[in-house]
């Protein structure tokens, strides 16, 4: 008994020895080897052309940032004449400092702008750099990249007008040491090239099927190269790139103003590139806040009131246009059977000084955000347009007149004009012509973010916005995010005066 | 509800005893014995001895002179006699008639054995820092969580509830915040290594070790950083009969304090001043006082224990408890109950060879508490609860709190086990092998459900919703060690040699549906929803880890000790080049009072002192930090109709580098007894550094990860340096047994190096208000997440005084007044500044305990001191709600106050600012409970050795000037601790209770 036991004791010893040796020799290497669960690991992706298209969508997402476009809130517009801060005076006090020019390298806003369109830029460069080598339908393939470029291009246009010089990235994993390249090279290398391959190889809007509506066509890519001329004052260019757009017969202006940009003319006929946007209040369910920041604040409670339009732009509109009606909500005003009423904590009109004569504030909103419903959510579900046909016409318009094609540019002007219920107009003097195009661009185009890189584009800035704290030779860029200067190591350089 | 939890209860009952039927026990009786128990130097008799036949359960008490008889059998060998405090005694049975027991007392530390990782060890040779909780101080106070017992009694350990919810586990901090990340120590129960013990009951427990230095801790390696806390659970005793324990106890539960509102009329007199004509009529306010509405007063709680332990024949060695614990909370729907079973077995084949078992199963089940605790905070006292006919009134400033508490429907269900199988083979004379294979699984599963209802168009769901949510985990642990125990004349070696694999894997499945077809909870399935409204979700996680463990005891005739360990653990959670971190530590210990030269006075009869050193991990990161992972929620919006279309991209930029968080902790322990040990003192001089902290780190913007995102890098160091002590008394003062002891602790906490020392990385903002407010910041120089906001210095008295101060935009006469601390003229976010620290600088717990013949009564205390609390439910204000009375004395014009502002519902005065910071020092009556042990004698004829009757009270007052319900606001999130957003209340707890042995 006893011996048999002490048998069965080294018996069991042993084999638990052995299996301790078998495990540690066996299993080591993999045991530790353990895969995240439930989700794909960068290695095993871009495979194949599911993939690719999957990296493509991920761009638009991107681009649903609602600080992609303009910096949020919009920054753009309250930097310039158009608007102000808007909502009530303590909520985002902040904002303050982007209409008196008083912000710093260090605000936060900037920061986040530029790493927006950085990041639509990687999604771009990961599509761009990836799908190549992906064996599959060489055609589908080309249009994936074509969208990924315009998307590239795109966003270095928006980083170049912003803040100049900025680094240079083509590929996935950049490295830490980039500095600023001459933004004329990007234009070269990047902005200009891509948007060429787009233009080749991107179909028209009406040749998507009904389910892809919403992606990047023929058309918006010439629409943004003829911007980016024209922005160049490369005004041959920009006529040629423009006219392509019109003479190819896909766009057309809405009958009615307010459908250019409203719900109801969402992927119309005037809409050259629009992002589309679902009504959640998250953006991985397709929801953009670019309209909530801007919505009625109050009653009714369609948002956070931000970029409230100027005086000097409500008192620009002539009296017949009507524009002006829909470009701005005014209080007690009646839009789709609702009462605007507005934010009881906020004064309705603010004066200048004590005579109380002149009207320095009123509350007013972006009536081109506006979307109807009872909730803020539907706020989320509104198309950022950011090309639209009118402003093609009026590039165009511009181009021309520069070129000296004055009858062509007055066709096109009058086009926009008459919409908008104006008389047409036969200026054929060059420079009255010129201003003329950009007070319609500015009445046309208002509170979508365009006036601002217009006034420093035609080289105005100072003169319009000299009174608001615009200081010459510094704020016709923005700074380069001071931590960015500080994860550089000082490698990256600062904009002058900044 | 409660019907239905009554007739569960008797069933559960009702198998209880049948379990204690299933053991039988058979009584011969043929001769009888009788003696006397005595003390071995002062010779008095000891009532109340234990004596039984070894290896029975035949026995009984001595009465209240010493005196014992009871019959035994021919068969009996020996006699076994026992006494709390005292050394067992055993002695052969012969043909004596008359046995004269004398016992000798126990010398506690000398005896006092301490278990440690992988082992066990005497106090006396003890080189590490490790304090011992025991016997009733775990079952002492009436809580599910044995966490709860620990409150004030170890030196260096803070315990803070975030919740008294029923059910709700506390957070512990051992020595400090260590990390950026999860503080809280790791607890091996039985030799299983587990983060959540939920499933133990403390009634199960022997004893439970907290192990603080770098001696103690190292063992386990990159899991041992935040400390570590051994549980052992019961086990039957070689020589024992069989012995039944029953205990049950029965408590009432109140709110200890409640917050200081505006009454009705107060607050629309206030509301008058903010937006003038709101009320017309005061007189016709209504007065709700909400606390009122919602808390229920004396909600009971149930607690009932049944074990049975002992030994057969010294072969087989058992333990078998089972536990039943219920708790109501003060918010109706809300509660908590727990069944356990305990199962601890040990069978010895030889001498040499043993196996067993130590085995929990729990299931637990809780119904969560609607969060209403903002909503009675916020709701205007002025509104009705209750309409006209019958259905829930529209209440302003929040929802109507009890429509909340009727709709809400939330309920969480767990299933555990937990236990391991052993066996321990003696070979060779000196070596022991142990292999063990452990495990601990769970399932637990939630429903969530809301009904259609309409209060108000603020508070309303429109369509019915369910979500579920199943959980379940199952980890694997197989150790095995070698232990060489060798001794020779003086010398003392144990050398400990281990190699460990353990597995962990975690998967949840979940869904939620609307439009169901009804609201019974018959029909809380996905099934009876709407198909189309269907969402299910699922993920996992899988870790692994291999660990081989070192350690060598030397000891030279107890004077001089020296302790040095290796722990090296590989880790699944970083790539290949860092997986293995290498865990030394190194200790000496000298009991100088062995020395010959040590004085040979009557004082101080015992010194040591010891001191180590070591460096320990942390591995407690997220599993898949280290990889580049594809995010596909990148979704688009595409098409004429607008539909969600897939997406997806690489997510962020990885770390592949990641590597162990390390603390290098010097420890210097001095440990002194006094007058026969009537005075115990322990002193400890701890420095405790952590480097590699992972933190988030900026990386350039041209990364393209988007704003703010950050990569997880080894960047951080924090230091926590402090001392600690425990001081003990033990006296007999007459006829009166006293004991009192001591403990606190003295902790700095210094974040000692950031990601950066400039820009955004050079500070951690925290304290997240979600009104856009982060009221913490961590930086270098200050203790982890202070409080950060403007200093008030006063109130804005004049029209003069506004036109001189600095200010925020739009303050106005009677507002806070900032201080300018960069003197710009301004008051804007350079002007913010430290307002204090939410960890205290001295934690603290007393506890005395008196016996008078057959009563005793026990005081425990606990406390902290220098710690402060943001009061957040009051600083969160987006729209009007109700004031705290402090409001009453407001500023009203020109020097009537200078601390409290003009009424406001927003602005200035809201801004993060120490007008919210509190003090947060309290002083606490943990427990107090007096107990009637019934004598000996009078029990002996039923049978039953001990039986004990008591009331107690616990938390039954707190000394604190915080305003909220409790000032122990407790996070898991270390850089936003100390914030009251307005959780659950703790309550106090009347009990009465019963236990006894038989």
């Amino acid at each position: 008994m006893n011996t048999n036991l002490i048998k069965n004791k080294y018996k069991i010893f042993t084999c638990f020895l052995l299996l301790i040796i078998v495990i540690n020799i066996g299993c080591d290497k993999d045991f530790l080897e353990e895969k995240p669960q439930g989700i794909t690991t960068e290695t095993t992706f871009l495979k194949n052309s599911g993939d690719a298209v999957l990296a493509t969508n991920a761009i638009y997402s991107s681009a649903r940032e609602w600080n992609f476009y303009s910096g949020g809130y919009p920054i753009l517009d309250v930097m310039s004449d158009d608007a102000v801060k808007g909502s009530n005076p303590g909520d985002g006090a902040f904002l303050n400092l982007f209409d008196r020019f008083q912000f710093t390298s260090e605000i936060g806003d900037v920061s986040r702008w530029y790493s927006a369109l950085y990041k639509c830029v990687r999604r771009s460069n990961i599509v761009i750099e990836r799908v190549p080598e992906i064996d599959m339908d060489g055609k589908l393939k080309n249009r994936l990249i074509a969208e990924a470029k315009f998307f590239r291009a795109f966003s270095y246009f928006q980083l170049i007008k912003a803040f100049g010089d900025v680094p240079e990235v083509t590929i996935e994993n950049p490295p830490y040491n980039l500095i600023r390249t001459d933004k004329n090279k990007i234009y070269q290398d990047i902005i200009i090239k891509d948007l060429e391959f787009a233009i080749e190889f991107l179909p028209f809007k009406d040749k998507y099927g009904s389910a892809d509506i919403g992606r990047i066509t023929k058309g918006a890519a010439g629409t943004l190269l003829a911007d980016v001329y024209l922005f160049r004052n490369d005004f041959v260019n920009s006529e040629k790139y423009a006219l392509q757009v019109i003479e190819s017969m896909k766009y057309d202006l809405e009958d009615n103003y307010s459908d250019a940009f409203s719900i109801k003319g969402q992927h119309g006929i005037e809409s050259v590139f629009e992002i589309a946007a679902l009504p959640e209040e998250n953006p991985t369910l397709g929801g953009n806040q670019y309209a909530n920041t801007q919505g009625v604040r109050g009653t009714p409670n369609r948002g956070w009131g931000f970029n409230r339009p100027s005086m000097d732009l409500i008192n620009s509109f002539e009296e017949k246009d009507i524009r002006k009606d829909a470009t701005i909500i005014f209080l007690n005003e009646v839009i789709d059977g609702i009462t605007i009423v507005g934010d009881r904590t906020t004064p309705d009109i603010t004066y200048t000084d004590e005579t109380n004569t002149v009207i320095k504030e009123m509350e007013t909103y972006n009536q081109k955000v506006w979307v109807s419903g009872s909730t803020t959510v539907e706020e989320w579900g509104y198309n950022v347009r950011i090309y639209r046909y009118a402003e093609v016409l009026l590039i165009a318009a511009e181009a021309l007149n520069e070129n000296g094609n004055q009858p062509l540019a007055l066709d096109y002007l009058n086009k926009v004009r008459k919409r908008a219920g104006l008389d047409d107009s036969d200026i054929i003097d060059k420079e009255i012509l010129r201003n003329q195009i950009w007070k319609e661009r500015r009445l046309e185009l208002a509170l979508e973010c365009k006036r601002y890189f217009d006034l420093i584009r035609q080289d105005r800035a100072y003169n319009i916005l000299g009174d608001k704290g615009f200081i010459k030779g510094k704020n016709e860029l923005l700074p380069i995010p001071q931590n960015e200067i500080d994860l550089s190591n000082g490698l990256l350089k600062q904009n002058p005066k900044w | 509800m409660q019907q239905t939890m009554k007739i569960k209860f008797i069933k559960r009952l009702a198998l209880l005893l049948l379990f204690s039927f299933y053991i039988q026990f058979s009584y011969a009786q043929e001769k009888s014995i009788s003696g006397r128990v005595l003390d071995f130097n002062t010779g008095e008799s000891l009532p109340g001895a234990n004596i039984i036949v070894k290896g029975t359960n035949n026995g009984t008490t001595s009465d209240f002179d010493g005196f014992f008889k009871f019959n035994i059998s021919d068969d009996d060998k020996i006699l076994l006699v026992s006494f709390i405090g005292y050394e067992i005694y055993e002695t052969p049975i012969d043909n004596r008639s008359n046995y004269i027991v004398r016992l000798k007392s126990q010398d506690l530390s000398i005896d006092e054995v301490v278990v440690i990782g992988y082992g066990s060890v005497k106090k006396s040779d003890l080189t590490g820092s490790v304090s011992s909780v025991k016997g009733d101080d775990l079952t002492k106070i009436p809580a599910a969580s044995i966490e709860q017992s620990l409150h004030g009694k170890v030196a260096g350990l803070q315990v803070s509830n975030i919740s008294g919810a029923p059910g709700s586990i506390p957070v512990l901090r051992i020595r400090g915040v260590g990390t950026l990340n999860n503080s809280s120590p790791i607890f091996v129960v039985d030799g299983i290594i587990l983060d959540d013990i939920s499933f133990l009951n403390s009634a199960d427990i022997e004893s439970i070790e907290v192990l603080k230095d770098a001696s103690a801790t190292a063992i386990y390696g990159s899991r041992g950083a935040n400390g570590v806390i051994i549980i052992t659970s019961k086990s039957g005793k070689s020589g024992e009969g069989t012995t039944f324990n029953f205990s049950s106890e029965y408590s009432m539960q109140f709110l200890q304090k409640r917050i200081d509102l505006l009454s009705g009329s107060e607050f629309a007199r206030v509301v008058n001043q903010i937006n003038p004509g709101t009320f017309n009529n005061i007189d016709l306010v209504a007065n709700t006082d909400w606390q009122n509405q919602v808390f229920e007063n004396n909600t009971p709680l149930l607690n009932i224990q049944f074990s049975f332990s002992g030994s057969t024949k010294d072969k087989y060695n058992y333990y078998f408890g089972v536990g039943y614990f219920d708790q109501q909370g003060v918010i109706p729907k809300s509660d908590y109950n727990r069944i356990t079973a305990k199962l601890n077995q040990t069978y010895f084949f030889t001498k040499k060879i043993k196996i067993g078992s130590n085995l929990s199963l729990s299931s637990e089940k809780r119904n969560n508490a609607a969060n209403v605790i903002s909503q009675i905070y916020r709701a205007w006292p002025s509104s009705l609860p209750i309409n006209e006919d019958g259905s829930f009134a529209e209440v302003n400033g929040s929802g109507n709190p009890l429509a909340s508490i009727s709709y809400n429907n939330s309920n969480y269900d767990k299933l555990r086990s937990v236990g391991n199988l052993y066996a321990d083979f003696k070979f060779l004379k000196y070596f022991v092998f142990k292999s063990s294979i452990g495990f601990d699984l769970g399932y637990g599963k939630s429903k969530n459900f809301a009904p259609i209802y309409y209060v108000s168009p603020t508070q309303q769901n429109v369509t019915n919703d369910l979500t579920v949510y199943n959980d379940e985990f199952f980890t694997w642990l197989w150790e095995n060690t070698l232990n060489f125990d060798y001794s020779i004349e003086n010398h003392n070696i144990n050398i400990l040699g281990g190699y460990t694999m353990q597995k962990m894997t975690f998967e949840n499945l979940g869904g939620s549906v609307q439009n169901l077809s009804g609201n019974d909870p018959s029909l809380w399935y996905l099934n009876a929803g709407e198909t189309p409204t269907q969402r299910s979700f699922n993920s996992g996680s899988a870790s692994s880890m291999i660990s081989y463990l070192f350690r060598a005891n030397y000891s030279y005739s107890s004077k001089y000790l020296i302790t040095a360990s290796l722990r090296s653990d590989g880790s699944s959670k970083f790539s290949k080049s860092n997986r293995f971190g290498y865990f030394p530590s190194f200790a000496l210990g000298w009991n100088l009072s062995k020395e010959d030269f040590f004085p040979k006075n009557k004082i101080m009869e015992k010194l040591k002192l010891r001191a180590s050193w070591g460096k320990i991990g942390n591995e407690k990161i997220p599993q898949n930090e280290r990889f580049a992972l594809v995010s596909n929620v990148e979704n688009a919006v595409f098409g004429i109709d607008e539909k969600l279309i897939a997406g997806a991209s690489l997510g962020n930029t990885a770390n592949p580098n990641l590597r162990w968080e390390t603390t290098t902790q010097t420890d210097i322990g001095v440990e002194m007894g006094f007058l026969k040990d009537k005075i115990k003192a322990e002193i400890d001089f701890f420095d405790r550094k952590t480097e590699d902290i992972l933190v988030g780190v900026s990386i350039p913007g041209y990364f393209g990860n988007g704003a703010f995102v950050r990569v997880i890098t080894n960047a951080a160091d924090i230091r926590n340096q402090g001392v600690e002590f425990n001081l003990g008394l033990h006296s007999n003062i007459g006829n009166i047994k006293a004991s009192f002891n001591a403990n606190g602790s003295i902790i700095k906490n210094e974040v000692l190096k950031l990601a950066s020392t400039t820009g955004d990385d050079s500070f951690i903002s925290g304290g997240n208000l979600s009104n856009g407010q982060q009221v913490t910041r961590t930086e270098v120089g200050e203790p982890i997440g202070s409080f950060y906001g403007y200093e008030v210095i006063g109130i804005i008295q004049n029209q003069n005084e506004l036109d001189n101060s600095a200010i925020v935009s739009g303050q106005e006469i009677g507002d806070l007044k900032f201080k300018d601390i960069d003197n710009n003229g301004i008051i804007d976010a350079a002007d913010r500044t430290y307002l204090g620290s939410p960890i205290p600088d001295f934690i603290f717990g007393f506890s005395t305990s008196l016996k008078y013949k057959q009563l005793s009564l026990t005081i425990d205390l606990q406390g902290q001191t220098g710690n402060k609390i943001y009061n957040g439910k009051n600083a969160v204000r987006p729209d009007l709600y109700n004031f705290e009375s402090r409001v009453k004395d407001r500023w009203h014009g020109e020097g009537t106050s200078n601390s409290e502002p003009r009424a406001t519902a927003s602005g200035a005065n809201y801004s993060a600012s120490s007008y919210f910071i509190e003090d947060g020092s309290f002083l606490r009556l943990r427990n107090v409970s007096l107990q009637y042990s019934f004598k000996p004698e009078s029990l002996s004829k039923f049978k039953i050795s001990q039986l004990n009757v008591y009331i107690k009270g616990t938390n039954l007052y707190t000394i604190s000037k915080f305003s909220g319900y409790s000032p122990e606001i407790g996070s898991n999130d270390v850089i936003s601790s100390g914030i009251d957003f307005g959780s659950y209340p703790v309550t106090a707890v009347i009990s009465f209770g019963m236990s006894c042995k038989f």
